[in-house]
Parts: structure tokens; C-alpha cells; sequence
């Protein structure tokens, strides 16, 4: 055998050995220092070309996404004036370190420009269905009753300052253009006062901010935080309180949720293994099989960064855990070695063969995951597969050598009552068994999958109550549907995004709706609507002229009253373009709904996102070209759906990866289906007390549902190679050691508080929890019944 | 000797009327102080008025008749009532409007209108006599001293495409505006009178 034959070279030899291992392991250590980690959650999203992956990368375009929204309430008592005072003080000691710029209301509103840029660009702005209204209006009753108004207005106090509208405008045809206003206000809850956001009930103000650090950096995230509480607690009055939302919370959140379950996990698997040590090993050269999966993480990150250039932290981080299973390897080393009757080479050669077979299924196992859409899972699929290969040389070449054979602990009683007397029991057993597999079988399809990314994130009680609060003052604001409008130039992106305004009002013509096509038709748009007007008014003109004049007449109004008006028909606005809706003041409209990314111009609108919106958008509907919905609810079913694809496909993949390594190591199927027996229970018990718990399927599963399927073939496969089940004490011991270890390092996880190490903790617990006991007890026993 | 004993004799003579007349600044601070004092003991007021309106867009004067009532610091409630029932009412930031033609008030936030939000300013500093805000927002002449009338140019910039300028004529106690003229650009002006006004007389907390 290749490894006694190794053990045999390397005996004499082992400085030179340790040398070569301690320069490899070392030149890992020294790669992983170099490399450059990624802390975003993009590793986790399809990189290619699917309209997940699409709908990801504009998905960070949304207006809101990168804002910081304040939102102060202030108490009964509090008064309009106070509040709006506060709220210009907290934006005013905002760092400019942390917000780029604090708006407590809308640019475009701070001046007065915009009315009568509305009523001079009315030609250019007005549709067909604009001009139809007005048409509508040109009834003999209709002008009559707007000159009745007009008449009565201009006896009001305010009269002297209507008068000059009312001449150049009686039928006040600038409502149509002032109507257009609804569509550029993104918060849909606000009234504004003395150009303040201020909430419907006029008890809570909002501040709009802009930040520059990035939504990921869970460092620059907390410090933003700090001095926000800072200024709030600074300057507001009392009876006023401020709550912040962005994205950088819940990193911040997540980040300190992250290091208080790792506190919590670290101590509960620490013990767990010093009572495992102190049951089974209570040897310090047992330390060494410890170190055989910790001492691979360099090799592997290394690995990884010659296939990708910039490492993502959590393949790091959740990669390392699941080196832990390597441990497995050198475990069973360590007892055959240690507490077995045979010379160490003998021992070794023997071993090394289940061993070998059980991590190639590991492996075949973790290299499905290369087919993943997800550059995160590759990676993990690198990391791991380097790391299990480096990891299982390193316990069958390097470890014998550290392993002194010659002591040999007393069985303890705990061990012998769980793994080496069931034989009298046998029927009972594999009652028992049977009747867990039915009862969770029952449940295996009913687990369901969510695909919704936040779901993987910690949300705290106090931020999902800010959430819902600032949703319930001021709209939904963070989670509007959006849709694209895409041209090579800008003219053409302003064309579609005419078309899609055009396709929203004529099939929703209810749905809120934020775009800038009302303000900023296409140049071509524009050309037509100035060519309908004046052909309306050419049409129109002289029976307008006479309905005021016969009108006008009735309540006393002079024959020129309105020549200002027809005056006004005649003239020849300029284009509306992107410079002058800047002049007037909505250049803030213009960031967040114009993208210009020189070889594509995108024009984003806001949509309520709603089952209806997204069957307007489904695949096959007919929309104009480079017209693109992005939706988050959307977003999560695609997510929750390719994450269902690819555990179908990793499953199916895995498994025949699986049964293809044991039927080429077992070769008798009734020894196959033995071995496949702690992994199919492992998993039936997993998913069946998920679906009995209520419990749901996210992207974290997948990747743990790998490792239970690796960890219990090879539980099988080494209850299988024994040749007497009653009497390989040493390798029964090494599979409930080995079972047990995984359990304590990851199940611990199940103590966390973060969703995704919950979930991973759940899945492993649950699935090896499956798995140890059908290898150690009922594979035995069917074997028993067999003979 | 003669010729300079005659220079002398024209000089004094150009001096004499200059020593006994009140420089037209110093007049203007006193009947404003006066005002001031006066008004600064009203606390309700409630009037008739009739307000003329002499506009180029209509081929007659507009002529509009209602009542008007004032209580401090910021309650005011315009009631028309020819040639039809309307009105507004304000009651610090918050009022209400109404029609004839629409039945009940409607309710509106003066912030939210700068229009009303300027004639309310207007009507409040004149019922109050506020000479503070007057003086911040207007270069005022004294027209006559009996009765008070003065003449207000704005000094804002942009007024003076609605305002050429205003003429606030007193009663003869000058204790409340008695006309108030709108002089426009172009030639169209508004009158309103006030008359059987009743000061410091209790009023009905519905009015407003």
C-alpha cells in the first residue's frame, strides 16, 4: 500500500519530514496574508449572464438603496417649527466625514421658478391625452363656469396677485403641467412645509442623506452610526427623537451579531471538544490531529486566489469552518494507530483505504459545487476540495509520524452503552429507526425555500421597527420596484423611457408612478407635442377666443382680458432639456433617476412593486426594447428559484458522484446501500424536522447539506470496510468521535443569532445528528440481520 | 453794505420756515409711534367693509361687501357676503375657506400657500399695527397727518410687478386702518373701506 510504503520511507527521515510540511504550510500562511478579501455579498449572486445576475447589478442603481433616510418624530406638543428647526440642526452637525450632504427637503421646491417653467413649456410637455383634456374643457358650460371662478378668485383679497395668471392662463391649463409634479415625488407621504419633508400628520420631518462610506465597511459603518447618535443627542430638543436607516445599519448590525455569536459558538464548541478530549483521546499528542485542518486554510486560500483575483470573506470564513470535517481524516489515523492491535504501517495501509475513499466522496461532493452560477460557491468548491486534499495528506503521510504509537486509553463506559453493545436491541432499533425515517420522510417536500437575501442578513427588533415606522411615515420608500429605460444615447434612453411612461398609464393607470418622462420627454416627443398643440390651437383658437369673449362678457370682463393668453399660444418655447431641468431646480431628480454611463444612458422609474407590476413585465409580454424590471420581491422569487435549481442539481450531482466513488470502492450493493444508509437518513431527518419545524431552505443550507452529505458516506463507507462490526473498536470509536466533533464545531452554530450560521448550525446538527447514529447503531445491525 | 444787509435779510428769510417746520422723517416716526401706542391696546376688532376693485380686465369696478374681524394675536376671519358668501378664516398656521357654492369649509395650511400666506401677513400687521414688520418690508411716506394716511412702497424685491404702492389711510383717533389702497402697475388699484368698526367688543370664539 502507497501509505505504509511512505510511512516506511519517512520513518527514518522524519526532519526532513516535518522540514518540508513546516516550508509548505508556512508558504500558505504567507499567501494568506497577501490576498485581497472582498467583504460584499456579490460573491453570493450569479456572476453571469442571467437576469438574476442582471437584476443584481441594477438593483444597486435603486435612488434609495445608498441613502441614509433620518426621520425625526417629534411629541404632542411639539410644533411644527420645532420640529423643522431640529431637523436643520441635525443636518447641519452631521460630520462631513461620514454624510456627504444632508437635505432636510426637496432642491427643486427651494425655488419658485418651477410653476412658471410648467406653464411656458406646456407645449412641449403636453400629450394626447392632455390635449384631449382640454379639448374636453372648450365646452361653452365649461368656460363659463371656469370664468365664474375666475371672477369670484379675483375677488378675494388674494385677487390682485391671481390677476396676472388669470389673463394669461383663465382656463388654467397649468394645472395640467403642475399635474405632471405627482410624478417626479418619490416620497409618496410627504407634504411639504417651508421647503421641508414633512410627514402628513406634521409630526415627523426627514432628513435625505448622502454617505460616503461604503454599505459593506462594518468599521466605517459603526463610526457613521457613533456620530449620528452624537449630533442627535447633541442638538436635538426633548420630546424630539431621530432614528437612522440605511444599509450601513444592518451591516453594522450583522458585523457585531457575527461577533457576539463567534464569542458564543468558539466557547460552546471549545468545551464540547475539551469534553470529547477528556472522553476519548487524553493524549496531547492528539493535538496534532486538531491541527491538521487548521494548518491547511493558507494552502487553500491560496488556491483559490490563483483561480480569482480578490477572495471573498465569507469563502474564507465559512471555507475555514468547514476544513473542521478534515479533522475526520486524522482522527481515524490517530485511533488505529493509537489504540489498534497492528504494527503502524500495517495499521496505516489498512485505514488508509476507507479513509482515502471517504474524502474522494467529500470531494466529488464539493466539486459539484464548481457548476455553481455562484462565484462565492466556486470558491468555497476551491477552497474546500484543496484544503480536504491537503488535509488528507497531511494525516496520512505527515501524522503517523507525530502519533506515537503505545498507549492506549481504558474503553470508557459512555462509549460502550452508545456504540458497542446493541446487538440484543437490534429489533427495537431498527423499529425506531424506521419510524423517525417515515415520520420524517412525511415532511422532506414541504421544507420551503427562500431565496430572499435578507433573510441571510440579522435584522434587530429596534431597526426592523425604524424600517416599518419610516414605511409607515413616509411611504416605501427602500423598496420600490424599479424599471429601466436603456438607449445607446440619451435621446434614445428617453424615447423608451417615453414609451414605458406611456405603456405604465394606459395599463396601470392607478400605480404611482416616479419618472421623469412627464418633465423630460424625448427631444423627438417634444417636436411632436409642439406640432400637436399648435395644430390644436390653429383648430381651436378662434372658437376659444369667442367662447371667453361670450363668456367673459356674462361677469363683466373686458373684451382684452385674455388677449395675454392667446398671446401665449403663439410662443416658441425652448427645448426642455437635462440643463434646464437643472436650473429649475430638480437636479436631484436628475441624479437619482438618470444614470449616464457613457456607452449606455439608463432613465430609472419607480413603481409600486406589486404582483401586477410584474406581470406586466413578464417574459414574454411584448415591451418596447430596453425596457428592463427590477424588482426586489422578484428579485428574491429568481434568487429563491435558481437557489431551488441548484439544489436539485447539486443534489442529483452529488449523489451520483457519490454513489459512483462507492460502488467503485464497495462494489456488492448490498454493501453500497449500507454505506449509503448514515447519509440518506442524515438527510431525511434533516429536511423532515425542517419541514416540521417550519423551518426554511436558503443559500447557507446548500453548501451544509454538501458537507452531511460528504461526512455521512464516509461514516458509511468506514462502518462498511469494517470486517467485524463488533470487534474494530478503534474505528468505531473514530466514527463517533469524528460524529461527534462535527456536531460540536458545527452545531454549535445553532446557538447563533445570525440567521445564515443559525441555518448552517440547524442544517449540520440535524443532518449529522441523522447520520452518526444510523452509521454506528443500525448499520450494524442490519448487517447482523443480513447474516 | 445794502447789498450784504439784503443777502443776510434772503438768507434768514430762507431759514425761518425751515426751523419751524418738522422734518418729514422725524413727523413720519412720531405719528408711527403714536400708531403703535394706539394699536397696541386693541385686542378684538370687527368691521364692515366694501372693497372697490378698478381692474383693466373688467369693464366695471368690482364692488364686494363683507365683514371683518380681528382678535390677537393671530385670529382673522374675512367673511364676504356680496355678490356671494365666501370667506377665509385664519387661526395661527392652521385655516379654513369657504363658498357659497361648496357648502363647508375646507380647511388648509397657510404654509402650503404662499398667496394666502402673503395676505395674511398683510391683513395681520395692519390690524395689528405692527410697525416693526411695516418698516422691514416697506420705504413709507406720510401723505397727510389728519387723518393719518401713508404711503408704502415695497422694498422687496419682485413686489413691484403686483405693487407699485399702497395708501393706508387712519381713523381719526389712529387707532385702525379706516382704507387700505393697492395701487398696481399698468394703473388697476383696489379700495377697501372699513366703517362701523367696534373695537375691543367681545367675539365669538366660532368665528374662528
Amino acid at each position: 500500500m502507497l501509505f505504509a510504503a511512505l510511512y516506511r520511507l519517512f520513518a527514518p527521515r522524519r526532519a526532513l519530514l516535518f522540514l518540508l510540511t513546516l516550508l509548505l504550510l508556512g508558504a500558505g500562511l504567507t499567501g494568506l496574508t497577501r490576498l485581497e478579501v472582498r467583504e460584499d455579498i456579490e460573491s453570493m449572486l450569479p456572476d453571469d449572464t442571467s437576469r438574476v445576475a442582471d437584476d443584481f447589478r441594477r438593483l444597486q442603481q435603486a435612488p434609495f438603496a445608498r441613502k441614509v433616510l433620518i426621520s425625526l418624530h417629534g411629541s404632542q406638543i411639539t410644533s411644527t417649527a420645532t420640529l423643522l428647526e431640529a431637523a436643520d440642526g441635525l443636518a447641519a452637525a452631521l460630520s462631513s466625514e461620514y454624510f456627504s450632504r444632508a437635505a432636510t427637503g426637496p432642491a427643486m421646491l427651494e425655488n419658485n421658478r418651477l410653476p412658471d417653467w410648467l406653464e411656458t413649456n406646456l407645449p412641449l410637455l403636453l400629450g394626447a391625452d392632455d390635449r384631449q383634456r382640454i379639448a374636453d374643457e372648450l365646452t361653452p358650460e365649461r368656460v363659463r363656469g371656469r370664468l365664474e371662478t375666475d371672477y369670484q378668485r379675483m375677488l378675494s383679497p388674494e385677487g390682485w396677485l391671481l390677476k396676472g395668471g388669470i389673463r394669461r392662463d383663465p382656463l388654467e391649463l397649468r394645472n395640467l403641467g403642475l399635474d405632471k409634479l405627482r410624478f417626479v415625488n418619490p416620497i409618496a407621504k410627504t407634504r411639504l412645509h417651508n421647503g421641508h419633508f414633512l410627514s402628513s400628520d406634521g409630526r415627523s420631518a426627514l432628513i435625505i442623506a448622502d454617505s460616503s462610506v461604503a454599505i459593506t465597511d462594518s468599521g466605517g459603518g459603526a463610526r457613521m452610526l457613533e456620530q449620528f447618535r452624537q449630533a442627535a443627542d447633541g442638538v436635538l430638543p426633548k420630546g424630539i427623537e431621530a432614528s437612522l436607516v440605511s444599509g450601513h445599519a444592518y451591516t453594522v448590525a450583522n458585523a457585531e451579531a457575527i461577533q457576539r455569536d463567534l464569542f458564543v459558538v468558539l466557547t460552546a464548541s471549545t468545551l464540547g471538544l475539551a469534553v470529547l478530549f477528556m472522553l476519548f483521546l487524553r493524549s496531547w499528542r492528539s493535538l496534532f490531529v486538531f491541527l491538521v485542518p487548521v494548518s491547511v486554510v493558507g494552502l487553500a486560500a491560496v488556491a483559490v486566489s490563483w483561480c480569482y483575483p480578490a477572495v471573498s470573506g465569507v469563502t474564507l470564513g465559512f471555507g475555514a469552518v468547514l476544513l473542521g470535517i478534515a479533522v475526520d481524516y486524522g482522527l481515524h489515523v490517530y485511533f488505529v494507530l493509537r489504540q489498534g492491535d497492528e504494527e503502524p504501517e500495517i495499521a496505516l495501509g489498512r485505514i488508509s483505504r476507507p479513509v482515502l475513499f471517504g474524502a474522494l466522496t467529500t470531494l466529488a461532493g464539493f466539486a459539484v459545487l464548481l457548476t455553481s452560477s455562484l462565484p462565492g460557491q466556486r470558491q468555497l468548491a476551491i477552497f474546500a476540495m484543496t484544503g480536504i486534499t491537503s488535509a488528507l495528506l497531511l494525516a496520512l503521510i505527515v501524522l503517523p509520524h507525530l502519533v506515537v504509537p503505545g498507549w492506549r486509553p481504558t474503553p470508557r463506559r459512555l462509549y460502550q452503552s452508545l456504540a458497542v453493545e446493541p446487538r440484543r436491541k437490534s429489533g427495537l432499533l431498527l423499529l425506531l429507526w424506521l419510524a423517525i425515517l417515515v415520520g420524517c420522510s412525511w415532511k422532506v417536500a414541504e421544507v420551503p425555500i427562500n431565496g430572499d437575501l435578507r433573510s441571510l442578513s440579522l435584522i434587530p427588533a429596534e431597526l426592523l421597527a425604524s424600517e416599518h415606522e419610516l414605511q409607515q411615515t413616509w411611504g416605501n420608500l427602500r423598496s420600490l420596484a424599479m424599471v429601466f429605460a436603456e438607449g445607446g444615447t440619451l435621446q434614445e434612453a428617453l424615447a423608451a423611457n417615453d414609451m414605458l411612461f406611456e405603456l405604465l398609464r394606459r395599463e396601470l393607470p392607478e400605480a404611482p408612478v416616479v419618472s421623469l418622462a412627464p418633465l423630460l420627454p424625448a427631444a423627438t416627443t417634444q417636436a411632436n407635442n409642439l406640432r400637436h398643440w399648435r395644430e390644436f390651437w390653429e383648430q381651436r383658437g378662434e372658437a376659444t377666443r369667442r367662447l371667453l369673449r361670450e363668456a367673459g362678457a356674462e361677469r363683466g370682463f373686458a373684451t382684452a382680458a385674455f388677449d395675454p393668453f392667446f398671446a401665449g399660444l403663439q410662443r416658441q418655447p425652448e427645448p426642455v432639456t437635462v440643463a434646464t431641468l437643472r436650473q429649475v431646480g430638480l437636479g436631484d431628480l436628475l441624479d437619482a433617476l438618470l444614470l449616464d454611463q457613457g456607452e449606455k444612458v439608463q432613465l430609472v422609474t419607480l413603481v409600486p412593486d406589486t404582483p401586477e407590476v410584474a406581470a406586466l413585465f413578464t417574459a414574454d409580454a411584448a415591451l418596447p426594447p430596453g425596457i428592463h424590471l427590477v424588482s426586489q420581491a422578484r428579485f428574491g422569487r429568481e434568487v429563491g428559484n435558481a437557489i431551488r435549481a441548484d439544489f436539485m442539481q447539486f443534489l442529483t450531482l452529488a449523489g451520483g458522484a457519490v454513489l459512483i466513488m462507492v460502488s467503485l470502492l464497495l462494489r456488492r450493493p448490498g454493501k453500497i446501500l449500507l454505506a449509503l444508509l448514515p447519509v440518506a437518513t442524515g438527510l431525511v431527518v434533516m429536511l423532515g424536522t425542517m419541514g416540521w419545524l417550519g423551518m426554511e431552505f436558503n443559500l447557507f443550507n446548500i453548501v451544509a447539506t454538501i458537507l452531511v452529505i460528504g461526512l455521512g458516506v464516509d461514516y458509511g463507507i468506514f462502518m462498511v470496510c469494517l470486517d467485524d462490526p463488533g470487534e474494530d473498536k478503534a474505528t468505531r470509536r473514530a466514527v463517533l468521535v469524528a460524529g461527534m466533533t462535527t456536531l460540536v464545531g458545527f452545531g454549535a452554530l445553532v446557538f447563533a443569532q445570525h440567521p445564515a450560521l443559525h441555518s448552517i448550525g440547524a442544517t449540520v446538527l440535524l443532518g449529522i445528528g441523522g447520520a452518526v447514529p444510523t452509521a454506528l447503531l443500525v448499520v450494524p445491525a442490519l448487517r447482523r440481520e443480513r447474516r | 453794505m445794502k447789498r450784504l444787509m439784503l443777502l443776510l435779510t434772503l438768507l434768514l428769510a430762507c431759514m425761518t420756515p425751515a426751523l419751524a417746520e418738522e422734518d418729514p422723517g422725524l413727523a413720519l416716526d412720531r405719528i408711527l409711534a403714536e400708531l403703535e401706542h394706539s394699536a397696541a391696546g386693541i385686542e378684538t376688532l370687527a368691521s364692515d367693509f366694501v372693497q372697490e376693485k378698478h381692474l383693466e380686465m373688467f369693464r366695471e369696478t368690482l364692488v364686494s361687501r363683507g365683514r371683518f374681524y380681528f382678535a390677537r394675536p393671530d385670529k382673522l376671519r374675512w367673511e364676504m357676503t356680496e355678490p356671494v358668501a365666501s370667506g377665509f378664516l385664519l387661526n395661527g398656521d392652521s385655516g379654513s375657506r369657504w363658498h357659497e357654492r361648496a357648502g363647508a369649509a375646507v380647511p388648509f395650511d397657510i404654509a402650503r400657500e404662499p398667496g394666502m400666506q402673503l395676505i395674511a401677513q398683510q391683513l395681520l400687521a395692519w390690524a395689528r399695527v405692527d410697525i416693526v414688520w411695516l418698516v422691514r418690508q416697506y420705504r413709507m411716506t406720510l401723505v397727510s397727518e389728519q387723518p393719518v394716511t401713508l404711503k408704502l412702497v415695497p422694498l422687496q424685491a419682485g413686489a413691484e410687478q403686483f405693487v407699485e404702492y399702497l395708501q393706508i389711510g387712519f381713523d381719526a383717533e389712529r387707532r385702525y386702518v379706516e382704507t387700505v389702497e393697492v395701487h398696481e402697475p399698468g394703473g388697476d388699484s383696489t379700495r377697501i373701506s372699513f366703517a362701523g368698526t367696534e373695537l375691543n367688543q367681545p367675539l365669538d370664539p366660532a368665528l374662528f
